[in-house]
């Protein structure tokens, strides 16, 4: 023990400029939340992935090679779709209760961290992992789907040039039917269109764990949003429409509408998939509509977060 | 004149619980401040109100009345961080990192970079003895390894306030050992440290000055000399002396009135020295063999 008065002198404290808003502290809360979903090992997921699309490409469904490959296409797809918002949804649920409980989340606030900063670093991190995990995903559909569709054009044109009735033109119209539904690049844009979901998903879940007490009931009520963000549409149509409805019906059915999103807005992925031309326009709009669904949520968990006493 | 490193005044948090909005009063009405450059212990019991000051202190909460500054920077302004490091109570920070990452990790929340932290990593491994474990993963460390790398992430941006919340729970007497050393080593260099325990015997040995806080109010603050010392009593240890000394001494003692032994014994070591000083020869004997 020594007598304070005879303790060193602290140096004067730095009285450091601090910005508003830091990239560099939100980068660097990113790549943390990068490293720790890569070290928890949940691109375990992929593989199962793999399987599953191995399996389904090699089905045999009774049906025309444009019409089997059109459906192994949105098994695949659809499957990418399952695993894109899953994988948002249990991901994103488990970072912030976890932080917590680990008291990790007061060392990184009591460090000059804003709280929007660790929100939005998370929220980045999980975003750089969906889209990895999309374009791994999409790599081995493009695989399977190149590999199935070179199958099927080699044995329809060895079955068509066997026969020695069809013509050069038939030919090229067979095959072009089978090419129609192969690997094209426009499948990449059903891809973003997982990637926009998944990141509404992932947002809507991290509002949800800036005041929920655990992450299981996080991951139980994003399910949740997620399903009736699939039907709302459909529901608040019915009850606005019904006049018989009373006020009470209609005005949750209105709550519900603004609050939840609309997931449905997302499926014009499908179209894509079964091989209708792209929209650019719709494209860009659903980009703007995710942009949007973002900054509100963001600033909903903001509003949460901000004032949360740990 | 110099701002304290930390001023509480007048403190009250009010924490409402259940359904029926019963309110607890976790700190009332606290007033007390930290020197520059002094090892300041906040002590009471579980419950008392410590851990609730300090995250005030740290900005984690905010008050319902009263200030708490500091170096005169409001607790809540977040450039006030920058002078701040915090060890909570059984860290356990990202599992997945290895000592080194961890400390990349704050170093630039920090917004070090490059060469600069590169040297003051290397720099804190050494200070806290963690650079043989530097690679691996926390996951693997032990208890008292993980308040040491917590300690030195609470350095990272050589803060002037070290801010340690029951630092040597659940560590083992050596790892405790070795962090009471490293809180003096602060001190030494000039670093204020303010740190919350109940661990009474560890406080006494590191801290300038004590506040004893109970149900949320201070009870009693101050020089731990001052506080401890009895005031008409006076010990004197003596080495060799032999009976006929001892007797001579009582005879003197014997000759005036008010004067009388309160107590007459050997000296004794306390248990944890000398399980450290065991430790310590163990260790030595299995470093030779």
């Amino acid at each position: 023990m020594t007598d304070p008065d005879t303790a060193s002198p602290s140096p004067p404290p730095r009285h450091l400029a601090h910005p508003v808003f830091s990239a560099s502290r939100v980068a660097t809360i990113a790549a943390g939340t990068v490293t720790q979903l890569i070290r928890m090992k949940t691109f375990y997921f992929l593989l199962a992935f793999a399987l599953l699309v191995v399996a389904v490409g090699n089905f045999n469904i009774p049906a025309t090679p444009a019409k089997e490959l059109s459906m192994i296409k949105k098994v695949a797809f659809g499957t990418m779709d399952l695993f894109a918002w899953l994988f948002a949804i249990v991901s994103t649920a488990l970072l912030i209760p976890r932080d917590e409980e680990d008291r990790t989340l007061y060392t990184i606030l009591s460090k000059p961290v804003r709280r929007i900063e660790y929100l939005v670093g998370k929220l980045c991190g999980v975003l750089v992992i969906l889209a990895i995990s999309l374009l791994a995903m999409f790599a081995i559909c493009a695989v399977m789907i190149s590999m199935r569709e070179s199958a099927f054009i080699s044995a329809e044109l060895s079955s068509m040039l066997s026969q020695e009735r069809y013509s050069e033109d038939e030919i090229r119209q067979q095959i072009g039917l089978i090419q129609a539904q192969g690997m094209r690049p426009e499948l990449a844009v059903a891809v973003l269109a997982s990637f926009l979901k998944a990141a509404v998903v992932a947002v809507v879940t991290i509002f949800l764990s800036t005041f929920a007490s655990s992450s299981l009931f996080t991951i139980i009520v994003s399910i949740l949003i997620f399903l009736i963000g699939h039907a709302h549409s459909m529901a608040t149509n019915f009850w606005l429409a019904e006049t018989e409805n009373n006020i009470l019906v209609r005005m949750g059915a209105k709550v519900i509408r603004i609050l939840i999103p609309d997931y449905q807005l997302f499926a014009f992925s499908e179209g894509i998939v079964l091989g209708e031309p792209v929209v650019w326009g719709l494209v860009v709009q659903m980009a703007l509509i995710t942009a949007g669904y973002l900054l509100v949520f963001l600033l909903l968990s903001l509003l949460v977060f901000v004032d949360k006493e740990f | 004149m110099t701002d304290p490193a930390v001023d509480v005044q007048n403190l009250t948090k009010v924490f409402s619980a259940g359904l029926k909005r019963d309110y607890v009063v976790a700190v009332d009405n606290l007033s007390f401040s930290v020197r520059p450059g002094e090892v300041y212990g906040l002590i009471g019991p579980n419950g008392s109100g410590k851990s609730t000051t300090m995250k005030v202190v740290l900005g984690l909460m905010a008050a319902n009345e009263g200030t708490v500054k500091v170096f005169g920077r409001d607790s809540g302004d977040i450039r006030a961080r920058n002078e701040i490091g915090f060890l909570p109570e059984n860290p356990y920070f990202y599992r997945h990192l290895s000592g080194t990452e961890t400390l990349q990790f704050y170093g630039k929340l920090c917004g070090m970079r490059g060469r600069e932290l590169k040297e003051r990593i290397a720099e804190l491994l050494a200070l806290v003895d963690l650079e043989q474990a530097a690679k691996r993963r926390l996951a693997g460390y032990s208890k008292g390894m993980l308040q040491r790398i917590g300690l030195a992430q609470s350095l990272i941006q050589r803060p002037q306030l070290v801010v340690l919340d029951e630092p040597t729970a659940g560590v083992d007497p050596v790892g405790s050992r070795e962090i009471r050393d490293l809180i003096m080593k602060l001190r030494d260099e000039g670093i204020t440290v303010f740190l919350c325990s109940h661990l009474l015997e560890q406080v006494q040995e590191v801290c300038d000055r004590v506040g004893i806080i109970f149900r949320g109010r201070m009870r009693r603050e101050g020089n731990l000399d001052d506080l401890i010392s009895i005031e008409h009593q006076t010990a004197l240890t003596l080495e060799n002396a032999s009976p006929a000394v001892i007797a001579e001494i009582e005879e003197v003692v014997a000759r005036h009135e008010d004067v009388g032994i309160v107590g007459k014994g050997h000296p004794r070591t306390t248990l944890e020295r000398l399980f450290i000083d065991l430790a310590g020869r163990e260790r030595q004997k299995g470093d030779e063999s």
